[in-house]
């Protein structure tokens, strides 16, 4: 899905716990999400830091999707967003 | 006649009789002799080979906690030491079949021959494709005792360190290797004699299958975020409650796409998730884990992105094939780009 909307000119962060899989479709843009039943967040966090920890994902899908990339790329919020306000 | 060979069989929680999406969490159990459905190969195996252990894993357990599953998987293959892992089989489970593809590889890592069976469309065949010894298998379990005849008769082969001939002649699916080997006839002969058939209309077959790799192209990044309409897009099954369209619950052929503008938040009161491939409970509680209005919203509000589109685009991931897919992304492609959309969050689960 994510390389037809891409070939169409629009950028797409694929957010996923099963990251591995989405580089091997080939999706251009890959983010790490937190797990399959709770990809954008973590419901065992406080509300506060259940947003922050989905923000991160998200503040790094973003970056994902200003980033020229030449083949499937892995962009990790541990290592993206390390040490950065949201 | 000879001893039986040692045999490990790795299956997932629900094939280790330890329940469904509620126990796909379970961390990695090895277990002496056979359990759950590796009784079942077992029959197959005769007496020609005894299945030493199970070893068992949740599928979001193997998928999630990759590190700790793997050196559990590969502690208990170790301790067991058998003289042939198999995996499965796992049928169109997509999870599944990614851990049963693992499995082989930390076999073949540890220089015991393996092989798994799945689905031919099951994304485990694509983790290792040259390496794996995959054996197709119907989408559905109701083939179960045909897939592990197929792996009882191929682990004894591996067992007897045979040499194994081309896909086709053993039943494995192709791994795109060519061996050189002996043609009775000479090339000209061979591609006269296709080229015959071919123009006839009647069957033939290529000795050179191409498979062209689906490579596309990445769209430009976006140069100005501030300015950015952003859809949300996902393949998690969400759909309005009481699921109006009849959204499969995967696989799925069909799309949607709901209206969000002036919600703030997506919440357990208007929205579900129909996704059959994963436990939604969490999901219908918060939705926002797969459509994450809320996060977008403040960006918006923050002037960080633009605008959100005022639509998210559903369907349902779950064994939905390739080319399905492709079709689906076309269409939505269609829709984000009449309402000038510049970039997605594609959130899959």
């Amino acid at each position: 899905m994510a390389k037809e909307i891409e070939r169409a000119g629009i950028p797409v962060a694929v957010i996923s716990a099963l990251y591995s899989l989405a580089l091997t479709t080939g999706a251009p843009r890959v983010v790490r999400g937190a797990r399959i039943e709770h990809v954008c967040g973590n419901p065992r966090l406080s509300a506060e830091k259940d947003r922050d920890y989905g923000m991160r994902i998200i503040m790094t899908a973003l970056k994902s999707l200003q980033t020229n990339v030449t083949g499937p790329t892995l962009f990790d919020p541990e290592v993206e967003m390390a040490g950065m306000a949201v | 006649m000879p001893a039986p060979f040692e045999v490990v069989n790795y299956v997932n929680q629900f094939f280790a009789g330890q329940g469904g999406e509620e126990r796909a969490n379970q961390p990695v159990v090895v277990a002496e002799g056979p359990m759950g459905s590796a009784r079942g190969l077992q029959q197959h195996l005769g007496g020609a080979g005894v299945i030493v252990g199970t070893i068992y894993g949740g599928d979001n357990y193997v998928n999630e906690e990759r590190a700790t599953a793997f050196d559990a998987i590969a502690a208990g293959i170790r301790k067991l030491a058998p003289d042939v892992v198999v995996a499965g089989p796992a049928f169109n489970a997509g999870r599944y079949g990614l851990a049963c593809a693992e499995v082989c590889r930390i076999a073949r890592d540890m220089g015991i021959p393996s092989v798994t069976a799945m689905f031919p469309e099951n994304p485990g065949v694509l983790s290792y494709k040259r390496d794996t010894l995959v054996i197709p298998t119907s989408e559905s379990p109701a083939g179960m005792a045909a897939a592990q005849k197929e792996l009882a008769r191929l682990a004894v082969r591996l067992a007897r360190k045979e040499e194994l001939g081309p896909a086709a002649a053993e039943g494995y699916l192709p791994r795109g290797i060519r061996m050189l080997g002996y043609r009775e006839a000479p090339a000209a002969s061979r591609a006269v004699a296709m080229l015959i058939q071919k123009m006839n209309g009647k069957p033939f077959r290529t000795e050179l299958p191409l498979e062209m790799p689906e490579v596309v192209k990445p769209a430009a990044p976006i140069v100005d975020m501030a300015r950015t309409r952003l859809a949300l897009v996902t393949s998690g099954g969400l759909v309005p409650k009481g699921n109006p369209d009849k959204l499969p619950g995967g696989p799925s052929d069909v799309w949607f796409s709901y209206p969000i503008g002036g919600l703030p938040t997506m919440t357990s009161d208007r929205w579900e998730s129909v996704h059959v491939g994963f436990y939604t409970n969490i999901v219908n509680q918060n939705p926002n884990y797969v459509v994450p209005l809320n996060l977008v919203r403040e960006l918006a509000g923050r002037g960080v992105i633009g605008s959100v589109y005022d639509r998210y685009l559903s369907t349902s991931g779950r064994g939905t094939s390739v080319s399905v897919s492709k079709c689906i992304g076309t269409e939505m492609a269609a829709e984000l780009k009449a309402n000038k959309v510049d970039a997605c969050l594609l959130v899959a689960t």
